[in-house]
């Protein structure tokens, strides 16, 4: 049928679904299915998902002269399919490296054994701007600083797992994982079932009882929240179907308030105490009196009562040491420091851009090279060596040897593709995937299946939403 | 409830009756200005309902088509259609999750609608009151959809007090257009399409034939529009609704609060209840429209001190 014919596999990228062409295995009852749909049938299926995020709500807002318009995260309708084997490739390893970072956490600002054996360099770890002197010394609930992580990884041409970038602040994204689901369902109904994949919907209730677990009061029903920045944020319905879903109330920070250390939200009914609190506002805005005076987002005060213990934060404040950029390389170390084992999930070959050998290497080969800023996101202030033009590398050089500790560099990686339908036809876009782990008191849960994203640009290697990128649904099979 | 969840709830239902509202004055006078083009004017309603200065009123006052556009999706205007309904559905998406989404639905579509640029061709060139009537029909959508889908708690009590506060004020200045001049007595103004088409823009005109056989007299109107507990856009009903959503709220917490704002209520539903046509021509309608104004005022600070403060 149409939709596959002529699907071009590049014999040097892993295509999810076909190997060289043959279809994989665990594609094969998905390809049926869609091969036999007429194309009329299937672009129907495309406008019904469309307006079911529409009516539904799935949107986010730009503002605009202060009026809000509503886009849809863009959605390809086949899904990206997971074995069972992978997957738990994948889960091993994510919880390997997330016991390491949380523990590099707990080390980083407390004893700093890592730093005094000489494994991770103490002036990388002191020039980041993300080590907050605020947290040395302060004990959090359970020693678990990274309660929620979005580690992305990638696929090499060889089908191997490597890890992109580990996402331990406010990473999102996870209502789409959610959404993306239930689009699925209503457009397919029957095929999930049939292809035995496993279930994301129980993401809310760890999520929520994982939250309680750290309350700081041992009540039956502990206070928890969302702290949003409010509805300007680009993600804010992620926050509000999050704070559905788990039952808890939404709060901006005006709506709390910190006396003799302890949270209180202004309610009709006086001063209600609050336990925890899961913050997707940036550690910088959460209190004015600490670190960003200008902020309205924050609470004053509530450092104090984190450090007092009086109340619990998710994810917890400094956690951007671990996920900067560079500290990024020694991860793989600190797997064998902290945990005396080999990484299951490797890293990307990165280049710090602050040592000089490293740094003329990446010059030289820059062509070659993806250079990223240590502490940015959304895939902004990067430089992708084979797609800029002279003058944009020039500009970008000058940046690097202006503050060289604010780069690394990696070679290119060849993103995995997969299928995506796009103008009536099957056509490989490449992707990622960004699995969400939570862990708490009981342990580390990683929900089977996650956020792939896809760059929808034609040979583009991007995938920021922000960037032009849209999602799919992620099917982890049972067996 | 979050202190600023009830304020924005309280505030989406204000701007909401006060977009029916406008939408029925706008009819109304329209009206008026079919059968009477030599006498009607539109300064008197946009003295009321606008912030116009002077000149701005003159240059327009004859002009029907210009005054509905600005009335209606002037977005300069502050007080227009269009930017009441923004706001009532910007304060509903600060605090999606606690209405339906029914609920937010049906905002989300009025938003749409007065944002089409098709409206403003509309009112431009086709017959007024179809436009006007579609857009009270959104209007009546939102209170049905409140009335059947939103749960009988704290939010809902919020609602119906933003929304029958507003009544009460926009009730009174609807009668504040004609009575403006404090010489205007109740007697004197004997203007029987005015008080037809008024009537009939809040539903109660068939209401006014079964009950004053007597032809349009000034102060019968005036007794439907103030007293009558039956009818749902009088001032007194208006105050029955207030007193009892508000008597809903009585709890354990806030008991000062609730006491202090159960007690203005009371003096104002009294002051109503216990007046009648005679002793309002007494004091002079434009004084005691001007009083209730006052009294629903110290309702609202006292709400806000008491229920919203969050700052």
């Amino acid at each position: 049928m149409e939709l596959f014919q002529n699907y071009p596999v590049d014999s040097r990228v892993w295509d999810e679904m076909y190997n060289q062409d043959k279809v994989r295995h665990h594609y094969q009852h998905v390809y049926d299915f869609l091969a036999n749909i007429s194309s009329d049938e299937l672009s129907k299926k495309e406008e019904l998902a469309r307006r079911l995020f529409m009516s539904q709500g799935i949107t986010f807002t730009v503002y605009s002269s202060g009026e809000g318009i509503e886009k849809i995260f863009p959605f390809d309708i086949i899904p990206r399919i997971i074995t069972a084997a992978e997957w738990s490739l994948i889960e091993r390893g994510i919880k390997q490296r997330l016991n390491a970072l949380n523990l590099f956490l707990k080390d980083v600002y407390h004893e700093q054994f890592i730093l005094k054996d000489g494994v991770v360099p103490p002036e990388l770890v002191y020039s980041c701007p993300h080590f907050l002197r605020e947290m040395q010394g302060v004990n959090v609930p359970h020693d678990i600083y990274v309660h929620i992580a979005g580690i992305d990884l990638i696929r090499d041409h060889d089908g191997t797992f490597y890890v992109l970038e580990d996402n331990l602040r406010t990473p999102s994204g996870v209502s789409y994982m959610i959404e993306n689901r239930e689009i699925t369902k209503r457009i397919f109904p029957d095929l999930i079932p049939q292809n035995f994949v496993r279930p994301v919907t129980q993401y809310p209730t760890i999520l929520h009882r994982n939250l309680q677990e750290l309350s700081p009061r041992h009540t039956s029903s502990p206070n928890v929240v969302l702290l949003t920045p409010g509805i300007y944020n680009s993600a804010y319905f992620e926050h509000t179907t999050l704070a559905r879903l788990m039952g808890i109330e939404l709060v901006e920070g005006r709506d709390l308030v910190v006396e003799n250390h302890k949270v209180y939200m202004k309610t009709t009914a006086g001063l209600q105490q609050v336990d925890v609190i899961y913050r997707r506002v940036d550690d910088d805005f959460l209190d004015p009196l600490v670190f960003n005076p200008e902020s309205t987002l924050g609470v004053s005060g509530l450092l104090s009562a984190y450090r007092k213990g009086n109340v619990a934060i998710v994810n917890s404040i400094g956690n951007g040491v671990a996920d900067d950029k560079a500290i990024y390389v020694y991860v793989p170390d600190m797997i064998r420091y902290y945990l005396n084992e080999e990484p299951i999930l490797k890293n990307v070959p990165t280049y710090r851009l602050d040592k000089p050998d490293e740094r003329e290497e990446v010059l030289k080969n820059i062509n070659k090279m993806v250079v990223k800023k240590t502490n940015e996101s959304g895939g902004y202030g990067m430089l992708m060596g084979h797609a800029a033009t002279e003058e944009e590398i020039i500009a970008y050089k000058k940046e690097i040897l202006k503050d060289p500790r604010q780069f690394i560099a990696q070679p290119i990686i060849s993103l995995s593709s997969s299928p995506c339908y796009i103008n009536g036809k099957a056509q490989p876009r490449r992707i990622d995937l960004r699995p969400f782990a939570l862990c708490g008191p009981s342990g580390i849960e990683i929900v089977a299946g996650g956020l792939t994203r896809v760059a929808l640009r034609e040979g583009s290697l991007v995938v920021n939403s922000s960037q032009g990128g849209g999602s799919k649904d992620t099917w982890v099979l049972a067996k | 409830m979050l202190s600023r969840v009830a304020d924005s709830l309280y505030w989406m239902s204000r701007y909401m009756e006060r977009t029916d509202s406008i939408l029925r004055i706008l009819i109304m006078n329209h009206q008026s200005s079919q059968d009477n083009p030599e006498e009607f004017s539109w300064r008197p309603m946009l003295k009321i309902f606008s912030d116009l200065e002077e000149e701005a009123i003159t240059a327009m006052e004859k002009n029907g088509r210009q005054v509905l556009h600005y009335m209606v999706i002037d977005r300069e205007n502050p007080s227009s259609v269009f930017n009441m309904v923004v706001h009532s559905r910007e304060n509903a998406r600060a605090v999606q999750d606690n209405i339906t989404k029914e609920l937010w639905q049906s905002l989300n579509e009025f938003y749409h609608c007065v944002r089409d640029s098709q409206l403003e061709s509309s009112l431009r060139t086709e017959d007024p009151i179809t436009v006007l009537d579609s857009l009270i029909r959104q209007c009546m959508v939102f209170y049905g959809v409140s009335d059947s889908t939103m749960f009988r708690g704290e939010g809902l009590c919020f609602m119906n007090l933003g929304k029958y506060l507003e009544r009460v004020v926009q009730t009174a200045s609807i009668l504040e257009v004609k009575f403006k001049d404090k010489e205007s007595e109740i007697e004197m103004t004997s203007d029987t399409t005015y008080w037809k088409y008024l009537l009939m823009s809040i539903s109660g005109y068939a209401l006014y034939l079964k009950r004053y056989r007597s032809g349009f007299e000034a102060r019968n109107v005036v007794d439907q529009v103030l007293f009558n507990v039956d009818f749902p856009h009088s001032v007194l009903y208006s105050l029955n609704q207030v007193h009892r959503h508000f008597g809903r709220l009585k709890s354990d917490h806030n008991v000062e609060g609730h006491a202090r704002i159960d007690n203005l209520i009371g003096k104002i539903r009294s002051k109503v209840q216990y007046s009648d046509v005679a002793s309002v021509s007494r004091t002079g309608m434009h004084n005691y429209l001007t009083e209730i104004n006052g009294d629903i005022n110290d309702i609202g600070s006292a709400l806000n001190q008491y229920y919203f403060a969050y700052s």
